[in-house]
């Protein structure tokens, strides 16, 4: 126990600490996801040609799919699915001509990509990615990459909306000049861990505020109670986030992963951690809400979902995370990658959480 | 050595170098990682200094040798030579002197089978295993290059031209010979990015520098899609020569003659350069392809030189008597005011299509209604009023009726007249035949009983027989006992037609000894103006987009397609919608005629229209694709276009049987003996043969 907390300690300064500093030190110190899980969730969700299936979407593959295939490849310290990963990437999603990633790649059309689009926060986290795994194998390719995403970013994706600056999702169709509500964003699109980190490649761009600015928005979209719905309208001035027109007015699969990335950033003491309590049941599973009623449409019952449910509930609470839900199944890509970002958010952070049963793999 | 060109020329990669737009924001990331390569390698191509002092890699080598694949080690020992130029290959690349590391093969069986994702995950797991190994700048470089070929496809696939000419730069060690598509790909790319020229730089080096000569026809064939004639005129000067004297690029040559003439039947543009027709023709004669015979055929037509047209149709009609060919050769036919010739040879053709029908009575009137009158032979006579009932023709019946009084047999005129009138209750010429006729007959009962009728609404029948109507003449008798009658529906005033006169439905035709066309030429005149109202060629941009609709359907109703197609043409620059849509249908439907598919697809889609529109259109346009494809030998494509063409209309049993020989000869036996024996057994004899055929190759 000593020893996982110790090593979780320096995954800490890894992720917030100087990524240039420890691109020296090539030893990363231990898997936060254990090599049957990862074995797993690569069988079924990664491709021989480095490309990550969606498998609950017509097996299409997104920018998200192949950053969190990144990022999980470089916690699970499995530098060969790393470069599968990115070859994928880099040959098939950043042909845009700013160089950011499209969105959309189908395996049944023709060309594969079918919406050239990008989606700013898997840029966000294949930049993150990057960065570490340029930290973690000492590649200063990886960081270079990494540093030319984040900047182009910065300079294309950020936009003020009243006194904050936020993210725009996309490069098409979400800004104040291309919607009438715009500037239309996605909460989740905050990845609150890679803004630091971000930082220290692209001084630059002041990614701090951005990363403020979000946890701002997210003060707002939880006031008095509020559930945050996955796509918000900030055209008004002041800005009053409003659900956005021509998405439903829904808490859902996007916002779902808000109190993973606050703890995943450290951020556990904020009231904004208390207030997504209202996301979810007393089993701990989330559900889409309509925003507008309230009302609980569906659950989302996977374990990966009921994971930060629980992994929420042991770092306000100490409640002790369910076996079941430390055990690792294959189940949807999407279920699948948050319960892996949970449990090792958990083993570094919050390892008293998890108890010596759990985390056995089962395909 | 065929194939692995050098590294491209100093002046290409410097044109890169120079033209790349780099956001602002990437510059300083794109200077910094790529510190000199480019500057290097415009400078001293293909001999990068830091792989210079290096041992060479020969894992590469030594790999694709013992796979035996010996198109990849000679394409790697060009690529080493490139970059090493004192590099000399091992005398033996299977000798014992060298042991192979297994990992270093399977990264570079990896690469050898383009899966670059997988050769980097090899050099990972390598590394891993041992963690002081590090791939050769050789292994690196080759992987980066292989993944910049794929990124600058997909880049290209999404029109991404900025991204395209980005990944060019950095890596102009692609652009070679053996990647030609790469090169187009860039070309495409400066062009659609506004660096025409360019663009044309990159043709250039191709044809300068590769020699395979299915590329370099390729790529004057790419060069043509994008760019103008003089531009591409540049490219076609490069052109090589075969062994038996002929240009390389003749098939591009022979596309573009084709382009230029079907650009001026599609009302484009007003002729085609003398070198371009000349070019088809030359070849026209000697392959005697139907298409470009018929191709030939219109434009003639369309360039006012009948004669010229008659003859290619004829040599088309030689090599494919289909009713492509014979409605190409009745035009021009009734182009040379041959309309007895165009009316014997169309009634051999006649409803093989709604075309030639249309085309056939067209022929069949104009027949009727030559000046001076000539007289018919009774079977023709009797054909032409067979048709003329079965169509229900009103033109015809009409001409019927003024050949009938012309050969003096006035209540036959009359009868025909009335035919006529039933058929188009509004065919004033026909109601004025009735009056001078009647006036024969001296009925003035009758007469009077059409003015009463029409006085209103036709000038010349009010002012019949007043001082007003002097001019009209009154035919003169004729000594003929010609009688032309309707058959087999009862006329309607019945009284008009002498009982005696009748016989069967056919046509008795007795002598002709005089004739009266003097008389009954004014009237001719005003019977043929649909005729004439739109048969003297005026180069349709003198009409209003409006006045050129109604025009170029009244060319259709004369199956002079080429010109309605024109005419269509400059209706489409109409501002209505309406008017366009029509505009649209109408060249269509025009380009149906001439057996262009191609053209009528394009029509069609100029503007939008109501599904029935749709429906007629792309069944039309389907059938003529299956048909062309299937004389052509492309089975496949035919087979593609009976099964759109199903998405719209039922397949009639001519196409079922058109649909088994495609089969057929694609070897698809059994789909083909299925189709032909159940076609067969409707009772449609064409089938038949088919299915003995079917048959016979089963083994049956």
């Amino acid at each position: 126990m000593t020893a996982r907390t110790l090593l979780g300690a320096c995954a800490f300064i890894l992720i917030t600490g100087s990524v240039v500093a420890e691109a020296q030190d090539n030893s990363m110190p231990m898997n936060f996801i254990t090599e049957n899980e990862w074995q797993a969730y690569a069988d079924a969700f990664i491709r021989d040609d480095g490309r990550v299936v969606d498998t609950a979407n017509g097996d299409i593959s997104h920018s998200e799919g192949q950053g969190y295939g990144l990022l999980l490849a470089v916690l699970a310290q499995d530098r060969a699915a790393f470069e599968r990963i990115w070859s994928f990437t880099r040959t098939e999603l950043m042909i845009r001509d700013d160089g950011l990633a499209a969105w959309r790649w189908d395996p049944n059309a023709t060309p594969h990509i079918t919406d050239i689009n990008n989606a700013t926060d898997g840029d966000i986290l294949i930049a993150y990615a990057l960065a570490l795994a340029g930290s973690a194998w000492g590649s200063s390719e990886n960081l270079r990459d990494a540093a030319q995403i984040a900047r182009t970013v910065g300079n294309s994706m950020l936009a003020p909306a009243g006194d904050l600056t936020v993210i725009l999702p996309g490069s098409e169709g979400f800004s104040a000049a291309a919607r009438e509500d715009g500037p239309v964003v996605n909460p989740s699109y905050w990845v609150f861990e890679a803004f630091p980190v971000l930082a220290d490649l692209t001084p630059e761009i002041d990614w701090m505020e951005v990363h403020d600015d979000g946890l701002a928005l997210l003060e707002m979209l939880t006031a008095d109670g509020e559930v945050p719905a996955d796509w918000v309208a900030l055209g008004t001035t002041p800005p009053a986030p409003a659900p956005a027109e021509g998405f439903p007015p829904e808490f859902g699969y996007n916002n779902v992963r808000l109190p993973l990335y606050l703890v995943r950033a450290g951020l556990e003491d904020t009231r904004l951690l208390e207030r997504m309590g209202v996301i979810f049941d007393s089993d701990l599973a989330p559900a889409r809400i309509d925003v507008t009623t309230g009302e609980r449409l569906e659950p989302m019952d996977e374990a990966g979902y009921r994971l930060i449910g629980a992994a929420r509930a042991c770092v306000l609470e100490g409640t002790p995370i369910p076996p079941e839900l430390q055990q690792f199944e294959v189940a949807s890509y999407y279920g699948s990658t948050l319960q892996l970002l949970s449990l090792s958010f958990l083993r570094q952070r919050h390892n008293r959480c998890l108890t010596d049963e759990g985390s056995e793999v089962q395909r | 050595m065929s194939g692995r060109r050098p590294i491209p020329s100093a002046v290409l990669i410097s044109l890169l170098a120079l033209t790349v737009a780099w956001p602002a924001s990437a510059r300083e990331a794109r200077e910094s990682a790529m510190p000199d390569m480019l500057v290097a390698q415009a400078q001293t191509p293909g001999t990068p200094s830091a792989l210079a002092a290096q041992t060479v890699d020969e894992t590469a080598l030594r790999y694709f040798a013992r796979q035996g694949d010996a198109r990849r080690v000679e394409a790697e020992i060009a690529r080493l030579r490139t970059l090493y130029p004192d590099w000399e290959p091992p005398e033996n690349l299977l000798g014992n002197d060298y042991t192979a590391d297994p990992l270093i093969e399977r990264i570079w069986e990896l690469y050898g089978a383009g899966d670059f994702a997988g050769a980097r995950a090899a050099i990972a797991e390598k590394q891993a295993a041992e963690p002081n190994w590090q791939p050769t700048e050789d292994m690196e470089r080759s992987l980066q290059l292989g993944e910049a070929a794929v990124r600058m496809r997909n880049a290209s696939d999404s029109e991404q031209y900025n991204a395209v000419v980005t990944v060019a730069a950095n890596m102009p060690d692609l652009l070679t010979c053996t990647n030609v598509d790469l090169l187009w790909r860039l070309a495409e790319a400066f062009i659609e990015t506004d660096n025409l020229q360019r663009g044309i730089d990159a043709y250039t080096y191709v044809l300068n520098n590769c020699d395979d000569a299915d590329d370099r026809l390729a790529t004057v064939q790419q060069a043509s899609e994008r760019l103008e004639s003089e531009e591409l005129a540049e490219l076609l000067a490069l052109e090589r020569m075969n062994p038996d004297g002929t240009g390389e690029f003749q098939a591009l040559r022979l596309d573009l003659a084709r382009n230029a003439i079907l650009s001026v039947l599609s009302g484009q543009s007003s002729r085609a350069p003398a070198e371009d027709v000349r070019r088809l023709e030359a070849s026209a004669r000697s392959t005697r392809n139907p298409d470009d015979l018929r191709l030939l055929g219109w434009y003639a037509l369309n360039q006012h030189r009948p004669s010229e047209g008659l003859e290619w149709f004829e040599q088309a009609m030689e090599e494919d008597p289909s009713a492509l060919s014979v409605n190409g050769l009745g035009v021009a036919l009734l182009d040379l005011r041959r309309p007895d010739e165009a009316e014997e040879v169309l009634s051999r053709y006649e409803g093989e299509t709604e075309e030639l029908t249309a085309l056939y009575l067209s022929a069949a009137a104009a027949t009727l209604a030559q000046m001076p009158r000539v007289e018919l032979e009774p079977e023709v006579l009797e054909r032409i009023v067979a048709l003329a009932y079965l169509n229900q023709h009103v033109t015809t019946a009409q001409e019927l009726g003024w050949y009938a009084l012309n050969f003096n047999q006035p209540q036959t005129a009359i009868a025909w007249f009335d035919t006529a009138l039933e058929w188009d209750a509004n065919n004033e010429p026909s109601a004025y035949g009735i009056v001078v006729a009647s006036d024969q007959l001296d009925d003035q009962e009758r007469i009077a009983e059409i003015k009463a009728q029409w006085s209103g609404r036709s000038q010349r029948i009010a002012n019949f027989g007043t001082s007003a109507g002097q001019t009209t003449p009154a035919p003169a008798p004729a000594a003929t006992t010609a009688q032309a009658e309707p058959a087999p529906a009862e006329p309607q005033r019945q009284t008009t037609t002498p009982p005696a006169a009748r016989t069967e439905p056919a046509i008795t035709m007795v002598a002709t000894t005089e004739r009266s066309s003097a008389a009954i030429a004014p009237a001719s005149t005003s019977i043929t103006v649909s005729y004439q109202g739109c048969s003297t060629y005026v180069p349709p941009a003198n009409f209003s987009p409006a006045q050129a609709l109604n025009r170029a359907w009244c060319l259709m109703d004369l199956l002079r397609p080429s010109e309605a197609a024109e005419a269509f043409a400059r209706a489409l620059q109409s501002s209505s919608t309406a008017t366009r849509s029509d505009a649209a249908y109408g060249q269509a439907l025009a380009y149906v005629r001439m057996g262009l598919a191609e053209h009528a697809a394009v029509a069609a889609a100029a503007a939008p229209q109501p599904r029935d529109r749709v429906v007629e259109l792309q069944t039309a346009i389907l059938t003529l694709t299956a048909t062309a494809s299937y004389n052509a030998g492309d089975y496949r494509r035919a087979l593609m276009a009976l099964d759109e063409r199903s998405l719209y209309a039922p397949e009639r049993n001519d196409l079922l049987v058109l649909r088994a020989w495609c089969y057929y000869h694609l070897r698809r036996y059994v789909e083909a003996e299925q189709i032909f024996s159940a076609v067969a057994a409707t009772g449609y004899g064409e089938a038949i043969e088919g299915m003995y055929a079917a048959r016979s190759a089963l083994g049956r």
